[in-house]
């Protein structure tokens, strides 16, 4: 079946405006499906960011979380030891117990508090989590009122500046360091010494414990073990596979996208009805002409349904590329976007991240508007009957 | 033929595309409202009744962070107050199911009624869930949504708490106004039980006396528990709330972006309409203009069909939204995260307002082609 191909390009490129305001509107409706999906990916990307794939983090039996996990000094005294564990040179067992909580503190922007998390750590937790790393100041000092903070949290809160203090558990804690986060989890969170945060915020027992097995046959039975424990009702899972399970946050933007997509989809594929038509009509003679030539109906039906495909999917092209470029641009501007959190009960931050299925998602889904919109002028097109055609002004 | 007759047949007389380009601006007004029902919830939340006397009394630390059961005396003392009740978010799976927003607090049933006034609960469903330890009430919208009935044993397995709770439905309880009933409230001596008496409540709820009483009992409370190991953080309901929301972050920025990208994408469309109708009837124009009409004339009748379409777009978008949202169908498919979703007049008067700047908008571009159009080459013009 031969089809008129250049015809219709020739014809998209002469009524330009027309085609200017389907190309940009299709875009716009796909720049905000893919932006919406992209931020779901960077908090995924977060998720699958954090942690060492070699250790485990041991949380109460039953908790969603860190912030709602307890281990008591005696659960934590009967692990420390564990043969399962991995010894540093000098015979200390790899295994940190820290503190995750939730305070409250006044956004830069001056709109309000939010919650954000503090992590009480140890300095073999600092050692297990070597994605932190600190880029201006001094780590804290333990026995001191210190804290450091991640250098995103320093953008989003007030008085978290090198040298600048807040009120958090009645006391004044000061910020001696900025560190960051590999585009972890860690990047929503302030630090400070564990046994410091115990005492400040009149907690007696830890959050978690984080450990490194000697090797992945040891971790597997430290885990086994725990399952079986009665009286522990703990559990030890993969530090990476923790992180990566708390992103329910993504399904709120999943949602918005796909909602947003739908309605503004019916809108594009009514204008894009509307230019095709407009096109068909101002071209019935054109058409005519064509099926004179020997073009079939069939051809005409396919020749207008590719203009219109291609003319969304140009918008689409559009879209994702201004997606991209406003992600890249707000990365490099070292601006990341915030949520709450269900899981942390705190605010985390991310970056928007337009993946490579995701842009293939945007361009189908431009095509399908495109064919949505062109279908029924195209058939309108294919049905005119010749001589008529060839007739009219 | 009149004027205006000749603009309505103008406006008429290729319907489908007067069609097309109405439902794709109604559609969009559509969305339109709905993200600036959904801003408006996001940042003003609904007040309820007996809202201005309630003071909430979370931990200055965080609202995930305990409070010791020791300050309610304190409380009680204090000049102004009427009522205290402890409430503690237990934020477990119901019958060990996920489910997304369903609040369950333990509570002093003595003081629910008092303290939450809006509440509808009949005297003799007070007294059985009174009766029995384990007896708690359950918000009507949740008992729908999850055919819970009265008698029924119910498993709250906790996620943050390391217990679980069996209960006993004693009765189904009403919220007095536009708000979802959607809470489990069960007694907080039976939650205090399960966990071994630890002595901590999650915050404390106050009812002031008056109004009056409000912004001095705040500072009262604050005061009392300043630089002690449990400071607290009272704060109006409404303040509260707005605390609450003011954690979604960057979620009212967003959605304020979407808003300005639907209507830029709405001026595309009626714009690019306008011009092909326009360009369609060059010859006319000039006709109109060869007789003697002068160009104001001539972009009255073009701007009168703009707007008229664009008004008639927004009109048609916003009542379909008024009269879905009406139904409380957001409230339901969201399981209330929007417990309200309402399309008020003055969301409906900015998005006909948006509507009628669009159609104004939508006009200028035709408006410049026929103030160039020369009478000549529009005659002799044939598409």
């Amino acid at each position: 079946m031969r089809v008129p191909l250049h015809y219709h390009l020739r014809n998209a490129i002469t009524r330009w405006r027309s085609t200017v305001a389907t190309v940009a509107g299709i875009g716009l409706v796909v720049f905000v499906y893919v932006a919406m999906q992209s931020m779901a990916a960077g908090i995924a990307k977060v998720g699958a960011n954090t942690g060492d794939p070699s250790n485990l983090l041991v949380t109460r039996r039953g908790a969603t979380s860190e912030s709602t996990s307890q281990i008591t000094l005696e659960q934590f005294r009967i692990l420390r030891h564990a043969p399962e564990i991995a010894r540093d040179p000098g015979g200390e067992p790899l295994i940190s117990a820290d503190l995750a909580l939730v305070i409250n503190i006044p956004r830069i922007t001056g709109e309000g508090n939010a919650n954000a998390v503090v992590r009480g750590v140890s300095p073999r937790g600092r050692e297990l989590r070597p994605q932190v790393a600190l880029v201006a100041g001094r780590w804290f000092e333990p026995g001191r009122r210190e804290v450091i903070a991640s250098q995103r949290m320093a953008r989003r809160f007030a008085d978290l500046g090198i040298g600048q203090s807040f009120q958090a558990g009645g006391q004044r804690l000061t910020v001696t360091g900025h560190f960051e986060g590999a585009r972890s989890a860690f990047d929503s969170e302030i630090w400070m010494d564990a046994d410091e945060a115990r005492a400040l915020f009149d907690r007696s027992n830890y959050s978690s414990l984080l450990l490194r097995p000697a090797d992945a046959a040891a971790a597997a039975a430290f885990a086994d073990r725990l399952d079986r424990d009665k009286r522990l009702k703990l559990r030890a899972i993969p530090e990476t596979e923790y992180y990566s399970k708390q992103t329910g946050s993504a399904e709120t933007f999943k949602k918005l996208g796909a909602f947003l997509a739908a309605i503004m989809s019916v809108g594009a594929t009514f204008a894009a009805m509307n230019t095709l038509y407009a096109a068909v009509a101002a071209r019935t003679r054109e058409v005519g002409t064509l099926r004179v030539l020997g073009f079939r109906r069939r051809a005409i039906l396919t020749g207008f349904m590719i203009e219109g495909i291609l003319l969304a999917v140009a918008g689409g092209i559009l879209g994702c590329a201004a997606a991209g470029l406003v992600g890249t641009a707000l990365a490099g501007a070292g601006f990341s976007f915030g949520t709450f959190s269900p899981e942390t009960f705190s605010e985390s931050v991310f970056e928007l991240r337009v993946t490579t299925p995701l842009v293939l998602q945007g361009l189908l889904f431009s095509a399908l508007v495109g064919a949505a919109g062109s279908l029924l002028p195209a058939l309108r097109a294919s049905r005119l009957p010749v001589i008529a055609a060839l007739r009219s002004l | 033929m009149t004027f205006h007759g000749f603009i309505l047949r103008n406006a008429l007389r290729n319907r489908r595309r007067m069609l097309l380009t109405l439902l794709s601006v109604a559609v969009s007004m559509f969305l339109l409202v709905t993200l600036l029902v959904a801003l408006r919830e996001l940042t003003s939340p609904p007040v309820g009744v007996g809202a201005s006397l309630r003071i909430a009394v979370p931990s200055k630390v965080s609202l995930a962070t305990s409070l010791p059961a020791r300050q309610r005396p304190v409380l009680e003392r204090m000049p102004g107050v009427r009522a205290v009740t402890p409430l503690t978010w237990f934020g477990g799976r119901l019958n060990g199911e996920e489910s997304f927003n369903l609040p369950q607090f333990g509570i002093d049933p003595t003081r629910f009624r008092e303290v939450f006034a809006e509440a509808i609960l009949s005297d003799t469903e007070q007294q059985a869930w009174m009766s029995s330890r384990t007896a708690c009430i359950v918000g009507r919208d949740i008992a729908a949504r999850h055919g819970i009935s009265v008698g029924d044993r119910i498993n709250l397995q906790g996620d943050i708490y390391p217990v679980d709770l069996e209960l006993t439905v004693a009765a189904i309880y009403g919220i007095d106004g536009a708000a979802a009933a959607d809470s489990i409230f069960f007694h907080h001596t039976y939650f205090d039980e399960a966990m071994g008496n630890p002595g901590t409540v999650g915050m404390w709820w106050v009812l002031a006396e008056s109004a009056e009483a409000v912004p001095g009992l705040i500072d009262r409370i604050n005061a009392a528990f300043a630089n002690t190991s449990a400071e607290v953080r009272a704060e109006t309901e409404r303040a509260f709330q707005l605390g609450f929301l003011s954690m979604l972050a960057n979620l009212k920025l967003l959605i304020g972006s979407i808003c300005a990208v639907v209507v830029f994408t709405l001026a595309l469309v009626t714009g690019s309409t306008m011009s092909m109708a326009i360009r369609e009837r060059f010859r006319e124009l000039s006709v109109l203009k060869a007789l003697g009409y002068r160009r104001r004339e001539i972009y009255a009748c073009i701007l009168a069909e703009s707007f008229g379409l664009s008004l008639s777009g927004g009109f048609l978008g916003a009542a379909a939204a008024a009269l879905l949202y009406s139904s409380q169908v957001v409230t339901k498919a969201t399981r209330g995260l929007f417990p309200v979703f309402e399309v008020t007049p003055r969301i409906v008067g900015t998005a006909l307002f948006v509507a009628a700047a669009l159609g104004i908008a939508a006009s200028l571009l035709p408006a410049r082609a026929i103030a160039r159009l020369s009478v000549v080459e529009g005659l002799r013009s044939l598409d």
